[in-house]
């Protein structure tokens, strides 16, 4: 098992390392010059040409990479536009999205799970088409248009929730500049969360409906009814758990998805989090926040893709690495 | 009649679905062919009319448009379902009466009795009709404006309501349907082209070539689909060629399917004894390797489309994607949330829109991968 997770580290560095040089070439290719951007509308050459030197612009290209590289690691690297460290950028806004990521994916387990079992034993009943139905509708709505008409119709029509942005939150002065959620942030935070929350919630349904069937189908839980157990133990005891197994490791995979998401409900809704950050930084041409969170966005992503790996093996004893 | 001259052969398939009723002929059934044809003239005719530069000018005031179109949409959906039907009768009579079916004559056969999978097709046939015939259904230019009625709610004259140049929302809709059908069929077509392509070489070639091509995908996957779709847009400029590079080329995923699928058939005895007999790689690839991925590259080519159709209007929605002059889904919805206090008309309908064809390709996906693979019914 050590040697396995050494391995896929090592294999997790040298993806990343492959991101950094697509990141950067991508970064330099890209049109417009932070500096002019900077400088405003009207400057003068001077004045581009001296923020074009104070930001390092001008330096040969393997220089720009290595500063790039070696800020994210040591934490000194400063975003260009927002007269603070990358990594306090990031910091400041990583709160938001991960009570708005961690409430989405809640609300998607605790609904779905349910749905995707009962679909599955209830086989062929009207539950389990207009489950299926539901699924499938809820991966072809697109994210920021659910969003939208969430806020159209809670916000704007019947003006039982705040229409967007976060609400007031709490700066808990030992613990960094992290700020945290209070009872106006919730409410905020209920039409970000159920609309990033569907496609989830339809992924995991289809899922959980998928691997039900597929243990139902197996040798021993015609042993369990044979041997005369009743049907709910039968259920509960042997499918359920069994069926369960893939579902939990899928979790990890969609942080990705969530991350995707993240991007388009934050911007709908003003929520104050990585996803408008990242598109927020690729307007104002603030390469190195791009950089940075594309990096933390991948990093997190892969972290999450060998913990599930390893994961699987304590909850499947029958699979082994190495 | 024997039964040999009961079957439809796979030729008369092939001709009926080119115009109901060839088929019957080429088989020998003059009157029913006729018949068929025969009808499929007069239909073509009054569409033709229907089209056509006075039309329907006997009808006066708003419900001309109503009453033209409608009729319209009609029998143009009229020859879609009917060449389906013909292809399903044709389907079953070439199965039901031979004792030896094809995996192709069985696949057809299910997916002739699958509703979802008929709906589904019938939705995608829906949108593409209006894509195609954009210009017959729309009654003014999608691009006029109409700056004294701007914002105007639904009306007679404009049954989805007006935008806030005071375009007309449903016109725009219509157009909006080239381009996110385009878009997302291209795209599509050129995930198919370069996916396919790396996932054949890794899986047939393994070692080396695979490794590499596994770690350039794992880098490209690494970094959300649409984060790396913004970066790739904001540095290629926005416009309609480039949203079609940016998903075609680094939206690899039927490259992994793929890649499965042929690391499976390559280790089978039909592959092995023919590089035994020393048939050449490429002969292999494309006479054994290919044609049993294909089932499985058809399911994943139209869920992709689907996918491709919501990332393009995400980007739109972000800015990134189409410009707002051509109307697009997503363009449409970026517009329409800065009214979205007073102009709900704006952002209901082009969403609807996306989640119908969206919903569409998704269930026609679904019934395909039944269909095509037994196992996993």
């Amino acid at each position: 098992m050590t040697g396995y997770m050494v391995r896929r580290f090592i294999q997790l560095m040298f993806v990343l390392f492959g991101l950094t040089v697509l990141l950067f070439l991508l970064l330099k290719a890209m049109p417009g010059d932070p500096a002019k951007v900077m400088a405003g509308i009207g400057a003068r050459i001077e004045t581009i040409e001296a923020i074009r030197v104070k930001l390092g612009l001008d330096r040969p290209w393997p220089v720009q990479y290595w500063r790039l590289l070696s800020g994210i690691f040591n934490g000194q690297l400063q975003a260009m536009t927002y007269h603070k460290s990358v990594w306090t950028v990031i910091l400041e806004r990583l709160p938001a999205t991960i009570e708005l990521g961690a409430f989405a994916l809640a609300l998607a387990l605790i609904i779905s799970i349910p749905a995707g079992l009962l679909s599955a034993i209830f086989r062929n009943s009207p539950l389990d088409y207009a489950v299926t139905t539901a699924a499938l509708m809820g991966i072809s709505i697109p994210v920021f248009w659910f969003a939208l008409m969430l806020m159209m119709v809670f916000g704007v029509a019947l003006r039982i929730l705040p229409v967007s942005g976060r609400g007031v939150s709490v700066v808990i002065p030992y613990l960094g500049r992290w700020s945290f959620l209070t009872w106006d942030g919730i409410r905020h935070l209920v039409i970000p969360a159920v609309a990033l929350s569907s496609v989830q919630m339809a992924m995991n349904a289809r899922l959980t409906r998928a691997s039900m069937l597929e243990v139902l189908r197996q040798e021993y839980v015609n042993t369990a009814r044979a041997k005369g157990l009743r049907e709910r133990v039968v259920l509960v005891k042997h499918a359920f758990r069994n069926a369960l197994a893939p579902v939990v490791t899928n979790i990890g995979l969609q942080v990705g998805a969530l991350f995707a998401g993240a991007v388009l409900t934050e911007t709908t809704t003003a929520w104050p989090g990585i996803g408008r950050l990242m598109v927020e930084a690729i307007n104002r041409r603030d390469q190195s926040v791009v950089f940075g969170l594309a990096l933390f966005m991948a990093a997190c992503y892969m972290i999450s893709y060998l913990v599930v790996d390893v994961l699987y093996a304590y909850i499947d004893p029958r699979i082994t690495y190495d | 009649m024997t039964e040999e001259t009961l079957k439809m052969q796979p030729r008369d398939m092939a001709l009926t679905v080119l115009c109901p009723g060839l088929g019957h002929i080429a088989r020998g059934w003059w009157s029913k062919g006729a018949l068929f044809m025969g009808l499929l003239a007069v239909q073509a005719a009054t569409v033709g009319l229907a089209v056509s530069k006075h039309r329907f000018a006997w009808l006066a005031g708003p419900s001309k448009y109503w009453i033209s179109t409608t009729l319209m949409f009609i029998l143009l959906a009229g020859i879609w379902v009917w060449a389906f039907l013909h292809l399903r009768h044709a389907i079953r009579m070439s199965t039901e009466n031979s004792t030896v079916c094809t995996y192709w004559q069985m696949a057809m056969q299910r997916f002739s009795h699958d509703l979802k999978g008929i709906v589904g097709l019938l939705i995608i046939l829906t949108v593409l009709q209006v894509a195609l015939f954009a210009p017959f259904f729309v009654r003014s230019d999608p691009l006029k404006m109409d700056l004294v009625n701007f914002l105007a709610p639904p009306s007679v004259e404009h049954p989805l309501g007006q935008d806030n140049f005071g375009r007309d929302v449903l016109d725009r809709l219509i157009y909006g349907a080239r381009v996110a059908l385009g878009i997302g069929a291209m795209a599509t077509l050129l995930n198919m082209v370069f996916g396919g392509f790396l996932g054949l070489l890794g899986g047939y070639f393994r070692g080396i070539t695979d490794s590499v091509i596994m770690r350039l995908l794992e880098i490209i996957n690494a970094v959300p689909f649409l984060v790396l779709a913004l970066l790739v847009i904001s540095m290629w400029g926005s416009s309609v060629v480039s949203l079609m590079l940016v998903l075609g080329i680094f939206g690899l995923g039927p490259a992994r399917i793929i890649r499965s699928e042929v690391l499976s058939v390559r280790e089978t005895d039909y592959v092995l004894s023919a590089r035994a007999i020393g048939v050449p790689t490429r002969r292999i690839i494309m006479r054994y390797v290919l044609p049993n991925a294909i089932a499985s590259l058809l399911v994943v080519t139209t869920m992709s489309i689907g996918v491709n159709i919501i990332v393009v209007a995400g980007l739109s929605f972000l800015g990134f994607g189409v410009r707002p002059p051509i109307p697009s889904w997503g363009a449409m919805l970026q517009q329409a949330q800065e009214f979205m206090r007073t102009a709900w008309w704006m952002a209901v309908y082009p969403g609807l829109c996306i989640i119908f064809t969206v919903f569409g390709f998704n269930i026609l996906g679904d019934s395909l991968r039944d269909v095509l693979d037994p196992r996993l019914r």
